[in-house]
């Protein structure tokens, strides 16, 4: 990389850093893979930003959740292969911190975060989505589908983790 | 516990909040950042281009000093021939890198390059892996034909013919086991990436497909 950061860069990272978190914290179950692709999504942020270019009917977000989300799906690299010091259940209860307020069970929280993990990288996308309270039309523009295909993928996925509850 | 309840305490901050990251710390992280196969890829085909330079004009600019005659303008035309095959080559394989690189556009519409460009860069090196030996083992027999040629008693027929058919023959078992081989090598290193990435674009048009 030959040119150094903008200002503007900074600061939108800055303002969206929570964002690509919650991205890497959906789709990536150990902690090390978790900062490979935070680090992998800051790059193509940053490579990308000198050619984006604000639009009023287009928001900054949406531009980012298909940089993010991109990269989180088509991560084309070999898996890690050290074996799992920590299981999927483990790690949903780690995400699953008791939350002020929250009318839950910590238990609760982490079989559903345990039945997210285990969708495949698109149907998370979606739930991402619906998480983050994204429009379906906004839904439909970061995935490249139709709005009626985001309504009857949406409601697929939520069937598929009521199915995965009820098993676990 | 549905998604709908999560989707409540999903969006509350975090409590420790991420620290802003500065303009040296994300030099310094993209430095070591070792980036996906896409990465591996560009800095593969950047480092095979300039090792084949590197190797091939001295090859040719030492050739040309110390041969002369039509076989020698032979040899280097041949040489030259390659370096305009390779160097089109690698100009192709790194336009379709940058291109693949590329990571604005919508999912669907990313996943539908990266598949479509894994799929031509495979066939484009297939294609070129299977045609270099038949042009390695032709340019060998006319190189030895050239030399049988110049002969000042005359050629030998029989000898040319019984080098041909050894030079087939050879190039017949080398270019099925390059066959072969190639094509478990690409299906190795590739072939999950392409299943992966197939799957990935049938998930997002099923409901489409079965439900318009």
């Amino acid at each position: 990389m030959a040119t150094a950061p903008s200002a503007e860069f900074l600061a939108a990272l800055h303002d969206y850093q929570p964002l690509v978190r919650r991205v890497c914290r959906l789709y990536c179950q150990d902690a090390d893979d978790r900062q490979d692709l935070f680090q992998e999504i800051v790059l193509q942020l940053w490579r990308a930003w000198p050619r984006y270019v604000p639009q009023p009917d287009a928001k900054l977000s949406t531009w980012l959740y298909r940089i993010a989300l991109n990269v989180a799906i088509s991560n084309l690299r070999q898996r890690t292969r050290r074996p799992a010091s920590v299981s999927v259940e483990d790690e949903a209860w780690h995400l699953a911190q008791p939350v002020e307020n929250s009318a839950y069970e910590p238990e609760e929280t982490a079989a559903l975060y345990a039945a997210i993990n285990r969708l495949s990288d698109v149907d998370k996308a979606f739930v991402l989505l619906y998480l983050e309270d994204r429009p379906y039309d906004e839904m439909a523009d970061i995935l490249g589908i139709t709005q009626n295909n985001v309504r009857v993928k949406m409601h697929r996925v939520q069937e598929k983790l009521r199915k995965l509850l009820v098993h676990n | 516990m549905e998604l709908e309840d999560l989707r409540r305490q999903w969006q509350q901050p975090e409590k420790a909040a991420s620290p802003a990251i500065t303009s040296a710390e994300l030099q310094a992280l993209m430095r070591r950042q070792r980036g996906g196969l896409i990465e591996k890829m560009r800095r593969n085909t950047y480092w095979e281009a300039s090792v084949a330079s590197a190797l091939v004009v001295p090859t040719l600019v030492i050739f040309l000093a110390y041969n002369h005659g039509p076989l020698a303008v032979l040899y280097a035309g041949s040489l030259a021939l390659l370096t305009v095959v390779m160097a089109y080559y690698y100009y192709k394989v790194i336009r379709l890198l940058r291109r693949l690189a590329e990571t604005t556009g919508s999912v669907r519409g990313h996943l539908e390059r990266l598949y479509a460009g894994l799929r031509q860069l495979l066939r484009f090196y297939y294609r070129l892996t299977l045609a270099t030996l038949p042009g390695a083992l032709l340019l060998i027999y006319s190189f030895f034909m050239g030399k049988e040629l110049l002969r000042p008693d005359g050629f030998r027929t029989s000898l040319l013919a019984e080098v041909g058919a050894g030079l087939l023959l050879v190039g017949a078992v080398l270019q099925t086991a390059v066959v072969y081989g190639t094509r478990w090598w690409m299906h190795r290193l590739y072939g999950q990436h392409l299943d992966r990435l197939e799957g990935q674009l049938r998930e997002l048009d099923e409901p489409a497909k079965t439900d318009n």
